[in-house]
């Protein structure tokens, strides 16, 4: 059996989510009033559709520049968490952490940790500069969301 | 920076605000004497985005209790969005006994628990005060065969397809003020053909093009669509009395002989077991404010109409409510889905 | 004649020294407000209205107008510089925009939106003066069935939309409505696709999505491609200059697109953002190079920002001479007016002319203040792009969440960004076209919701949307615009062949 390429093995995933979201289409239950069409009717197409589309990618050839991309000798000698897979991985996380942080820490502390810890990570040397500037672009944000345009923000344990 | 409380200031309030606060203390306003008092800037939540009728409320308070220095603490507006209100009661419901958390609350808190979309309803939460209200409104096309609401209802009887237009989803406000009425007439309530659209703005639109034969929704929003050369004609109001400007030429339902009315009330309810002292220094704080010239100037300009019930009343009003909407949805067979 | 005469008395009264300040504060506030992703106009301007309280009504309306056209003004440049749309009106621009701005030329794309969307304003305005309440009439033509129609031919650009495989494109725009019609059904009440939880009743937010999938997975592809710290290109801002052949290729699509801009905003519900689409995707397939489209085509970014303004501009008719809002936008704009004690509709042209005629004029200055004021900024603004790489990643991040909180203030919001925005990197790994998804995601709800209504209003009859004259003609549209080129392909087959 030959390797499945890259739209095959994308259309079996889309198919899956297509069959996913079909089971919970045929769960929407029906209105009490009749109408001629309820709220079932558009994601069961929606549905169907994208299964049908799922078989075409399958039968479709992949082009070139979608062939997954080998990571280079060069990337493989970072350390782990500087190759680029791991930067995406961290910062999505940092996102998150921060998404819930946000609320018990405030957002002036949470925002400038999180520009001048990725600033950082990802290279940034000048840490006076790195601090000043996200430190500046928070507070001026955060002054111009809560005084100027009236807009709450959480604040946290600080005063602002 | 200074630590400065939470501020619900414009740019261009703000320095009045900062020479109003003190001036307030100082003359010792005549709430003074309640068991109690505020002691950090009040929450006064909108549970939807800005710029709804939830948030009008907040927002308007909020200011006229500043200007006016009423309140020793700031009421800071703050909106808390999504689920059609459910995501503000969830949070606030969380929050029992604190004294310092208000919203702003209409039937949506019935409703929206009625159809099962929220977990949490008025019972869950502390009433404080009614403050004003709005009623529904009939429209038909400006030349539309329709006369009367008696016309217009006989219509639907003979030919349930007839399309009648609305600003919210079915089961909610304005699908209920239409069934109720149908029903109160000797209708199925069921028999309305109610089209949702997805706000009062456009329901009108479309009847002024002609694409649904009435329209039911708020008579403060439809005032300024109606008067000479206008392309709508109102047929009949929810309230028990006529009312006042554009809208002193509708008829009431009362009049054209069916017993129904229907008020969209809004209020402010405070979070789950609010201390009484905090509920008592709220309901007397919102009677003063009632009083204002800055408040009285604000209503007429908004087109609405004060309807002031203490905590205790609004709690039994709100009960009552409770009862007649669940009637009309298990007429509808929305209830308890 | 008389339309002369009364912009002459609305000049007088933009011209007041008073007026004039608020033009000026509106767009300048405007620009600001629409340059940061999330905070849109609606939020901006609905903060605004206890400002606008005591004011003239004439002078709240300029400033607020100005608010409003200077936010769709300033969405640009953010789209340009940081592919993280400011307002949902200009996602579009980013398309191409942001690949010029890569490419080096930040400054030419900036200046080209700037003209247009001045241009796109310009002429918006002459017809809102000339035929606004001629128009009034046109707007409330369109009804349920008409949407559905207008939905479906907007739809049809997904085709052009999906350059490199076609059957990826479609994907991309079915999983585009899906998540449109997450939430609670407007038309029944009925919960979909919530997992049972409340974030999800009111659906998912557009700009969510769109700084997801456009921004944060933009910050994602260059940590995954662009090496992060090591390579550090100075991006140039390059000439903000255009080439006399540069304003002849421009020219003909912000003519077109600021006409069919205005038209989009006349209709209600439809607004910048689909009036930006449909202009895009209009010169798109209208264009000899239309294959460069989306990889910095000069033609890219003037269309999209020529519409958006003209729609913005034409959104202001069936507010003027209907008193209906066509958008969330206008319709807090029609709050504060009857908070000043002005009711728009048929009767203010005679009641408060100088409302009326004061905004129309106030708007051609407004434009004049907004390209004075942008033009010189530009290389200022530009200069974000000097930024040390790491630094500017880690700020886009920033404004972008900002963005969302600010809009919805739900921590859930802030993690569907971050859904999205790996969402949007898979789709760039894999070779699936973003926009499509963009484009179904604000087309596909008013789709479903319009059929159903027109069909709960013709009793369940299909033939409702064939028996609509307007709603036929734009149903025969769309299938022209599906087989044309496809015939077009056929044709020039045989012909090699031969």
């Amino acid at each position: 059996m030959t390797r499945l390429n890259t739209n095959q093995i994308l259309a079996i995933l889309i198919a899956l989510l297509a069959l996913g979201y079909l089971a919970m289409a045929f769960q929407i239950p029906s209105f009490p009033l009749p109408r001629p069409v309820d709220s079932d009717l558009f994601p069961k197409v929606l549905g169907f559709v994208l299964l049908g589309l799922a078989g075409l990618l399958f039968l479709e050839r992949p082009g070139v520049d979608e062939v997954p991309h080998e990571p280079s000798a060069e990337e493989r000698a970072l350390p782990l968490l500087l190759r680029p897979w791991s930067r995406v991985v961290i910062t999505a996380l940092a996102i998150a952490a921060y998404a819930l942080l946000l609320v018990p820490l405030g957002f002036v502390l949470t925002s400038t940790a999180l520009v001048f810890g990725l600033a950082r990570y990802y290279g940034y040397r000048r840490y006076g500069v790195n601090l000043a500037t996200a430190l500046g672009v928070v507070l001026v944000l955060y002054l111009l969301m809560t005084r100027v345009m009236d807009v709450y923000l959480p604040t946290g344990p600080l005063p602002l | 920076m200074t630590a400065t409380p939470l501020t619900s200031r414009k740019p261009g309030l703000k320095r009045l605000a900062l020479l109003a606060l003190p001036l307030a203390a100082l003359a010792g306003t005549s709430t003074a004497q309640a068991d109690w008092e505020p002691t950090r800037p009040v929450e006064f939540i909108a549970p939807a985005n800005p710029g709804g009728g939830w948030d009008t409320l907040v927002r308007t308070v909020s200011r006229v209790l500043q200007e006016e220095g009423l309140a020793e603490r700031n009421f800071a507006p703050i909106n808390v969005p999504g689920g059609g209100g459910a995501v503000a009661w969830a949070q606030i419901a969380r929050d029992g006994g604190n004294p310092h958390k208000l919203f702003a609350t209409s039937p949506p808190i019935i409703l929206v628990p009625l159809a099962g979309t929220s977990r949490f309803d008025h019972s869950d939460f502390t009433p404080i005060a009614r403050l004003i209200t709005d009623y529904s409104i009939v429209l038909v096309p400006a030349d539309s065969e329709y006369q009367d609401l008696n016309d217009l209802l006989e219509a639907v009887r003979e030919n349930p397809s007839l399309s009648i237009g609305g600003g919210s989803a079915p089961g909610s406000m304005d699908h209920i003020s239409m069934a109720g009425l149908a029903a109160a007439a000797g209708l199925e309530a069921a028999s309305v053909n109610y089209i949702a659209f997805s706000g009062g703005g456009e329901a009108m639109t479309n009847l002024m093009g002609g694409h649904v034969a009435a329209v039911i929704t708020g008579a403060g929003e439809a005032a300024g669509q109606l008067g000479e050369g206008s392309g709508i004609r109102a047929l009949g109001v929810s309230s028990p009395e006529r009312l006042s400007g554009v809208l002193a030429e509708v008829p009431t339902y009362q009049e054209q002989g069916i017993d129904y009315g229907f008020d969209i009330w809004r209020g402010v309810m405070g979070t789950p077991d609010m201390p009484e002292e905090a509920v008592a220094y709220y309901e007397a704080l919102f009677v003063e404010m009632l009083e204002t010239e800055g408040w009285q100037q604000a209503r007429d300009q908004l087109g609405w109409l004060d309807a002031y019930q203490d905590g205790e009343t609004f709690g039994a009003f709100l009960d009552a409510q409770r009862e007649q909407f669940s009637e009309i949805l298990g007429d509808l067979g929305l209830l308890g889905r | 004649m008389e339309s002369l005469n009364n912009l002459m008395y609305g000049f007088g009264i933009a011209l007041e020294p008073m007026n004039l300040v608020y033009v000026f504060a509106g767009v300048f506030a405007g620009t600001i407000i629409g340059m940061l992703p999330g905070l849109g106009p609606i939020s901006a301007l609905a903060l605004m209205i206890p400002l606008t309280f005591a004011m003239e009504p004439s002078s709240g309306l300029i400033l607020m107008a100005g608010v409003y056209y200077g936010a769709i003004f300033g969405g640009s440049t953010s789209s340009i510089l940081l592919n993280a749309p400011g307002v949902a009106g200009t996602v579009a621009t980013s398309f191409d925009g942001y690949p010029l701005a890569k490419q080096g030329l930040a400054g030419k794309a900036l200046a080209i939106a700037a003209y247009a969307s001045f241009v796109g304003g310009t002429i918006s305005i002459v017809f809102l003066m000339l035929v606004a309440p001629l128009l009034g009439k046109v707007a409330v033509s369109f009804g349920p069935a008409e949407y559905f129609a207008l939905m479906v031919l907007g739809l049809t650009a997904v085709v052009s939309l999906s350059d490199k495989s076609l059957v990826k494109g479609l994907i991309a725009a079915v999983v585009g409505v899906m998540i449109s019609i997450i939430g609670i059904d407007l038309q029944t009440g009925t919960e979909r696709y919530t997992l049972g939880t409340l974030h999800l009743l009111d659906g998912i937010d557009f700009l969510v999505v769109a700084l997801g999938i456009f921004a944060l997975a933009e910050v994602f592809y260059m940590l995954l491609r662009g090496g992060g710290g090591k390579e550090q290109p100075r991006n140039a801002i390059g000439s903000l200059k255009l080439s006399k052949s540069e304003v002849k290729d421009i020219a003909p699509p912000i003519g077109r697109s600021s006409v069919l801009g205005f038209f989009t905003g006349v209709l209600p519900g439809a607004g910048a953002t689909i009036g930006s689409f449909l202009g895009y995707s209009m010169e798109k397939r209208l264009a000899k190079d239309g294959d460069t489209f989306g990889k910095g085509n000069i033609k890219g970014v003037a269309a999209p920002e020529a519409a958006n303004n003209a729609a913005c501009t034409g959104s202001f008719v069936p507010l003027l001479t209907l008193g209906v809002p066509g958008s969330g936008t206008t319709a807090v704009l029609l709050g504060a007016l009857l908070v000043m004690g002005v009711t728009p509709g048929p009767a203010m042209l005679v009641d408060r002319p100088d409302v009326f005629w004061g905004v129309i004029a106030s708007m051609y200055i407004g434009n004049i203040f907004l390209l004075v004021l942008n033009l010189p900024l530009i290389p200022l603004i530009a200069k974000i792009l000097d930024m040390p790489r790491p630094l500017l990643l880690a700020l886009i991040l920033i404004f972008c969440m900002v963005g969302v909180y600010g809009m919805s203030f739900s921590i859930f919001d802030l993690l569907l960004l971050l859904g999205f925005g790996l969402i949007g990197l898979g789709m760039r790994l894999f070779g699936f076209p973003t926009a499509p998804l963009i484009l179904a995601l604000i087309l596909g709800d008013i789709m479903e919701e319009s059929m159903r209504r027109a069909l709960q209003i013709s009793g369940g009859d299909w033939m409702t949307f064939i028996d609509k004259p307007i709603s036929l003609a734009l149903l025969v549209v769309a299938a022209l615009s599906l087989t044309l080129p496809l015939i077009k392909k056929l044709v020039v087959a045989r012909r090699a062949r031969v």
